[in-house]
Formats: C-alpha cells, structure tokens, sequence
C-alpha cells in the first residue's frame, strides 16, 4: 500500500510538473511580448504608433537614441481591418449559406462527400491558397483592374474569404445540426414550408454557433501571414480601392523582420502586441455572445435583430434555396477547382527523384524536395515528441487535480484560450528572438521545431481538456468505489475513453505543422538547402518550399509537385483521423450499440 | 485491525460547503443483514450511504463529523487507507456505469487494481463474480465483448459482478433497480438474497414494495436525521412517528 501511495505522489508531481513547464512556456510568450514591445512603444509614443501615418523605419536607430525613422503602423492597421472585413464578408456569407445548404438542403446522398471535402480544405496549407491567389486569382482579376495588376485589397480579401470558407461552413454547419428538432417541426406544423422553417426558426435557433464560428474566423483572417503577402501587393498605402496595393500588419512583420534594426524589431514586436490585443478583443466578444445567449432569449441583439429584419425583408425564405444552392455551387466549383488545379498541374511533375531523389543546389535543373520532407519529418517529430506528452499532461492536471473553480486554474484556462488565438507570426518573433539566439543565432531546424511546439501546446491542451470533459464522473466514481487510486483510475479508465479525441487532436497537430510556414522562415531558413545532417542544419518544410518555389515564379513545375505532396499529405492525415475516430470509438462503444445504431439508420 | 461485516455510526453530522446534509445520525447494521434506507428526495439517503466508503471524499467543499467503524476499523482515521476501504466496501450506482472494455476486463479491474496478475487465477474470479450474479450463463460466451453492449439490466449486474471480483464484506446499493425495467429489477432483487450469506447489505431505495420485499431493517430518513430506525416489518406496519407513517402511506415526499 506504500508502494501505490508513493506512485500516486510521484504521478501527481509529474502532472504537476508538466503544468508547470506549461504554464511557465505561456507565461514567457506574454513576457516576451511585453518586455520586448514595451521599449519601442515608449520610444515612440503609443498614439504615434497606432495613428502614425508614415511607416519609415530606420535600420540604425537603436532603443538608447531618438529616433530619425518613422514607425506609425496606421495605414497597415488599416490594411489588416479592411481586408478582414472583405474576407469576412466574402467567406462568412458564403459559408454561412453553404451550411444552411450542407445542414437542410443537401441530398443526402451528397452530404457525406462534401461535408468531407470542406473538412479537408479547412487543413490545407495557406500557401496554397497563395499560390492560387498569385497564378490563379490575380491574372483574372488583372483584367478588371484599371492599373492592370490583380493584386491588392480585392485578391486578398477573396483569398482570405476562401480560406476562411471551410470552418465557417464546418462550424456553422454543426451549430445547425445541433439544434433540437422541435423547431423545424413546430414550424412546419403551423403551416410554414421547409424553407421558411428552416430560415426562421432554425437559423435563430443556431445563432450564437454560427456567431462563433465568425469569431473564429476573424481570427483568422486577421492572423494570416503568407497568403497575404503573396497577394496584397505590399507597398504602404490606404487600402482605399480594390486594386490598390497595400500591407497589412502581418505582412508587414513577416517582410522586415530579417533584416530589422533595434528598434525596427521592438516596433515589429509592438504590432505583434497589437494584433493580440484584436485578437484578446475578439475572444471577449466571443464571451460576451455566448454569455448573452445563456440570457438572451427575449431581449434580441439590435444589430442581429436589425439584419434578421433585413433579411425579412429581402423575404430570404423564399429565395433562401436557391441562394443555398448557388453558394454550394460556388463554394464547391471553387474548391474543386483549388484542388483539380495543383492535381492536373502537379502530378505530371511528380516523380520518385522529384520526391526522394538526391538534391543539388548547383544543378537547379534538378531540384528535390527530399531535404523538405525530411526536415517537416524531423519539425513533426520533435513538436508532436514534446507538445502532446506536455499538453496532455497540463490537461490531465487541470482536469483531474486542480481544484475546478479556483481562480488560477481560471487564469491558466484564460492564458490558454488566448495563446491559440495567437497569430503564428507572433510565435515566429518569439522563435526568431529567443530560440534562434539561444542555440547560437543561426537558423536551424530545432530553433523552428521549438517554435512550432509553442503553437501547439495551447492547441493540445484545450482539445484533450475537452476529450477529458466528455468522459462521465460515473466511470470515475465506479473506479474509485473499487479501490482503484486516482493514478490508475486515470490510466485505465479517463484517458482510454478520451483517446479518440486525444488522437485526433494529435492528428490536427502534426496537420498545423506541415500547413504552417510562418513561423519557420525566420527560425529554420527560408532558401531550399540540401539534406539536412541534424537538427542543427537550417532547411525548409514542404509548404516554406512551396513559399520559396512560387515565390520565384521559375520552378513552377516544382512549385505545383510540391502543392500537390502537400494536399496528399494532409488528405492522408485527415482520412487516418477518420478512420482512428471511427475504430476507436467503435472499440470503446462496443460493436452491438454499432449494430443497433446501423439498423436505426436504416429504419430512418 | 480488520474490516467487518458490520458497521456502526455514532453522532454522524457533514456539511456541503454551509449546507448541512447530515444532522447527527446513529446506527448499527449487523452483518449478514439488508438495510434499506428510504425517504423524500434530498433528504440525504445517498450522502449517509457514501459515508461508508468514502465516496464523499471527492466532493469538494465537504466536512465530516462522527465516528464510522466498520467491524474494528475507525475508517476516518489518518491512518486509514481509502483504496483498501473501498475494497472491502462496494459500491453499485443509481446508473449502471461499466467501463468502456470487455466484460471480462470490467470483472477482472477490482482484482488486477490490487496486484492480481496470473490468467489462470482472474479467469476464476471472473467465473466465480458472474455465477454470484447469476450472470455466467449469459455471459460466458461473451466475455471479450464490450460491456456497453449489454442491455441495461445486465449491464446493472456486471456492475454488481463488478463489485464482488474483490470480495467485498459489505455492499452499498443506490437505486440500483430505479433506471431498470420489472424483469431486471425482479433479478437484482433474486440477486440481493442471494448474496446477503456472503455480505451485508445496505440498499437506498425509492419503491416501498422493494424496502418490504427485500430488507430485514429499514431507516427512514428526514431533512438530514434519522426519524426511524428498525425491523422493515415493525416500519412499515406499526411506525411509531406520524411522519414515518405519512411517508409510508404516500401522504407526503
Ligand atoms: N455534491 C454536493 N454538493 C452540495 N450539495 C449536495 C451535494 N450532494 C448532495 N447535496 C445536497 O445534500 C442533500 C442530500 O442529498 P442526497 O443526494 O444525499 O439526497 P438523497 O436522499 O439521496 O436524494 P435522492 O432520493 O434524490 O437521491 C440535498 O439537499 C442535496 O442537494
Ligand atoms: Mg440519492
């Protein structure tokens, strides 16, 4: 009885241990951002900052002597809310009708396929929606422009909206589903038909979800790094008409911060910290709609009200199917067109030497991405190695140990939630500044792994805190009546039945990883190099690769190959999350509750 | 000191944060015997019953007072070990709640929990806690199957086999039969007859007809205090409080 009583004290300090280190990874992000920023801020002037107009940073001035550049981050301010503003209204609308569609208009037979598809697009890579927007998207809109350059405030909010579209749909969709039948058939029992049932009784009952998923994708959209400076053109302006090139808060870091002065990089730092603050802006309101629901009920938001009327008005219920229909139509057409594009493109140019053959960086005429994969193999395994076994131990703590209501576990819960809304380009500050300098101020692999890992932990924590919340207190207690002591009872009972959520969320992480390209630049390399020979070596993952390739705009066939290997890679990994949920849960489930359930779909 | 099959409570008072569910109990439950706990909602049948295995434990915000012994064990004592307690005191919940694994890892959790390892010797136990639930038939062709697959009465009496697999001296019943149909709640209760030679029982219960049928004592409980205490024939036939009668009777509760 020594024994268990010494084990579950060991245990309970590793748990504990590995908050610890969580915590105190969480605690540095914010540390850093403030330590860093907070010079640059005063040097400045916070309102010449925000509201400066001219953005002339000079590469000399240090932190110690008065400025002679000029840091007014207004216009890119500008150019960040403008373009979120446009891809919301883009992406949001569209996805927004293409879940009534996927959720209340969709035959059945179709549901499942493209339900799948839009989950798929929700983990592709953004520098694939970059590289459309570049070759695809602004030749296009070119013709319409009157300086005859596609790029700028229009490419960048469609391509934003597009990339937005999959998890407004997917989410929307699901706060859908999720509302009780009652509503639909109270309505049509009083005589409405289904599209009137289905505009005025379910969408009102699904609103905050679907307000969520806006949120969410706001988030994103403000957030997005290298998708939009492939498209936007970059110079310094008011984003005043469509086709005017202009930058955005994001882009603007991701473009000076390898070659920036002092105080170039505490004002980088700086609009790192402004971007938060949006982002900390949109978490609340997020709150604030949730909390509201659980109120609401008869006091009607005055905005959502006044758009519902609007939408009265229009009588949306009696064109509501065919608008469904049509955006269904126009989200699919673009998405298969995405996806057919880098196949028709990339396949031919794929071969076995293409992917594995031997790299040489003097014969271009034979590049490889061998060095690519093996350098995202080697970032997937040192993130994964070090994020879940960390995040899932913070969040067996928080769940199982920490007492539920105390107000540092509220914190911690809070930092958490915020740090996942974190744009990646903020990481990669942190990376390029901390990691990069502490293993020796060059970049390598290991200082890019580490980056990642910080951007998953949050992602970690909070899905399996969630996967720990579904298990029921009755298989606790059940275990606990038998004797069984709180370590066992967790290895044996809570985290089995939240595997299938733990796995998948594990599956999503190495997904990040492979899409993201951000916060490796300037932390792992940002030009194509040979096989790596260690974790020391610098490289590039598949999708800075695809970055580097396109970006030159002469390896075209390469740049299309390595989409292609990347679209492969995360379809790969979406299907093997499906297949893991599906065999999990059926393990767990018992096969007879599956036979049951097969037969009452086929009863429906 | 040992674990007994009986169990005797002086003075019991405990408290959820400010609220006092418990307001000072006493009594003794001879071995070998079923007790049945009945009364209202709320009254705190369930808190008294999860004294005796610590349950409350994990209940935050809750405070204990009184003396617990079960056979020569002060079972609040420091020196006690919880995880040993509950060996020798099951538990069966209101809601059937096997784990999510195969009938036999389900049986065969309790004794593994307490370092028995050897195939051959938890083949037995298993064989031995089914039978005891009356279950082997059923289910010896089905042990590698999920448990969550079995209908809602069985899944109650695997959680009772469940309990057995570590030998339990006593067994506590929560509304074992309340989520269950007749013909399940007609075997748990075959089932509690049976097992009262090897173990004492202590059953809460909503249904009287389930207090006569099965129960040698029976409680009635009221707001956190024992109102009455004593044979299940004398309770139900001649109580000796008018708000025992009344409950009986289905005036009030
Ligand atoms: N975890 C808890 N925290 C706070 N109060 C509790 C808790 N559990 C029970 N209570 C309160 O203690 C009182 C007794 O609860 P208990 O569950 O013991 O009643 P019961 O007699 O079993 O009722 P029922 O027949 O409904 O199961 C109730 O007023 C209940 O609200
Ligand atoms: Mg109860």
């Amino acid at each position: 009885m020594i024994k268990t009583k010494i084990k579950e004290g060991i245990s309970k300090a590793l748990f504990a241990i590995a908050a610890v280190l969580c915590i105190v990874a969480v605690a540095a992000i914010f540390l850093f951002l403030i330590t860093e920023s907070f010079p640059a801020f005063r040097k400045i002037g916070f309102f010449r900052f925000l509201f400066g107009e001219t953005w002339k940073p000079n590469v000399d001035d240090r932190l110690t002597e008065t400025p002679t550049g000029q840091y007014g981050i207004w216009k890119m301010l500008a150019g960040t809310l403008v373009s979120t503003v446009g891809a919301v209204g883009i992406g949001g609308t569209l996805g927004f009708f293409t879940a009534v569609f996927l959720s209340r208009f969709c035959p059945v037979k179709l549901k499942g396929a493209f339900y799948a598809v839009i989950n798929l697009l929700a983990g592709i890579p953004s520098v694939i929606y970059g590289f459309f927007g570049i070759y695809v998207l602004s030749p296009m809109l070119g013709f319409l422009s009157p300086n005859g350059s596609g790029s700028g405030v229009l490419a960048t909010s469609i391509v934003l909206g597009i990339m937005i579209l999959p998890t407004v749909t997917s989410l929307s969709k699901i706060a859908l589903d999720t509302v009780p039948k009652g509503y639909y058939e109270g309505a049509r029992a009083i005589g409405a038909t289904h599209e009137q049932a289905v505009y005025r009784a379910v969408v009102p009952a699904a609103r905050s979800g679907i307000a969520a998923s806006l949120i969410l994708a706001v988030g994103r959209a403000l957030g997005e790094t290298m998708a939009v400076t492939m498209v936007a053109g970059n110079a310094v302006n008011y984003p005043t008409s469509l086709f005017k090139s202009f930058r955005t808060l994001t882009a603007n870091i991701v473009m000076e911060m390898g070659y920036a002065g002092e105080l170039q990089m505490g004002a980088l730092v700086a609009s790192g910290v402004v971007l938060l603050l949006f982002v900390l802006l949109i978490v609340l309101a997020g709150q604030v709609l949730r909390g509201k629901n659980g109120r609401q009920r008869n006091g009607k938001k005055r905005g959502i009200a006044a758009v519902e009327r609007w939408l009265y008005q229009l009588k949306i219920e009696k064109i509501g199917k065919t608008v469904c229909w049509a955006s269904a139509i126009f989200t699919g057409g673009v998405l298969f067109f995405l996806i057919g594009w880098i196949v028709v493109n990339g396949a031919p140019h794929l071969s076995w030497k293409f992917v594995f053959g031997n790299y040489s960086i003097v014969d271009h005429a034979s590049y490889t991405i061998a060095p690519s994969l093996a350098a995202t193999l080697m970032t997937v395994a040192v993130s994964i190695a070090i994020s879940v076994p960390l995040g899932v131990a913070t969040a067996v703590y928080l769940q199982e140990y920490a007492k539920k209501n105390s107000k540092a576990v509220k914190i911690i819960r809070a930092s958490i939630d915020i740090l996942s809304g974190v744009p990646s380009i903020v990481y990669a500050l942190f990376g390029a500044i901390t990691f990069k300098m502490w293993l020796g101020g060059n970049v390598s692999i290991l200082a890019g792994s580490f980056t990642v890992t910080l951007m998953l932990l949050p992602i970690v924590v909070r899905s399996t805190e969630e996967s720990l919340l579904t298990v029921s207190d009755a298989l606790r207690a059940g275990s606990f009546a038998l004797g069984a002591g709180k370590v066992r009872t967790i290895f044996k009972i809570v985290l089995p039945s939240a595997l299938p959520g733990i796995l998948t969320a594990v599956i999503l992480a190495v997904g990040r990883v492979v899409s993201e390209s951000a916060p490796f630049i300037y932390t792992m390399g940002s030009s194509i190099q040979p096989m790596p020979n260690g974790y020391r070596s610098s490289g590039t993952t598949l999708a800075v690769a695809l970055y580097c390739f396109a970006g030159e705009g002469r390896y075209m066939n390469e740049a299309f190959a390595t989409a292609f290997v990347l679209i492969l890679l995360v379809f790969c990994l979406n299907v093997l999350a499906q297949i893991l949920g599906k065999a999990l849960t059926k393990k767990w489930k018992g096969e007879e509750n599956g036979v049951r359930k097969k037969h009452q779909r086929a009863k429906r | 000191m040992e674990y007994g099959k009986n169990i005797s409570v002086q003075n019991a008072k405990l408290w959820y944060g400010d609220f006092q569910a418990l307001k000072g109990i006493d009594m003794e439950i001879s071995e070998h015997s079923v007790t049945a706990f009945i009364g209202p909602s709320g009254c705190g049948k369930s808190t008294f019953l999860k004294c005796f295995n610590r349950m409350n434990d994990l209940v935050n915000g809750c405070k204990i007072e009184g003396n617990f012994k079960i056979g020569e064990v002060d079972i609040y004592d420091k020196a006690t070990d919880v995880n040993e307690l509950r060996k020798n005191v099951g538990m069966v919940f209101q809601k059937p709640n096997p784990f999510p694994m195969s009938v036999y890892d389900n049986i065969a959790y309790g004794p593994r929990t307490f370092g028995i390892k050897k195939r051959k010797q938890l083949d037995e136990i298993v064989e031995n806690s089914l039978r005891a639930a009356a279950m082997w038939e059923e289910l010896k062709d089905r042990l590698s199957k999920s448990a969550l697959g079995l209908s809602g009465g069985q899944q109650q009496r695997l959680c009772i086999a469940r309990a057995l697999a570590v030998k339990p001296k006593i067994i506590l019943m929560d509304e074992p039969t309340s989520a269950l149909d007749p013909i399940s709640t007609g075997k748990i209760e075959e089932l509690c007859e049976e097992l009262k030679s090897t173990t004492t029982i202590v059953i809460v219960t909503h249904n009287m007809q389930q207090a006569t049928r099965i129960s040698d004592k029976t409680g009635f409980f009221l707001m956190g205090e024992l109102v009455e205490y004593g044979d299940t024939d004398d309770i139900f036939n001649a109580p000796k409080r008018t708000e025992t009668e009344r409950y009986i009777t289905g005036r009030f509760g």
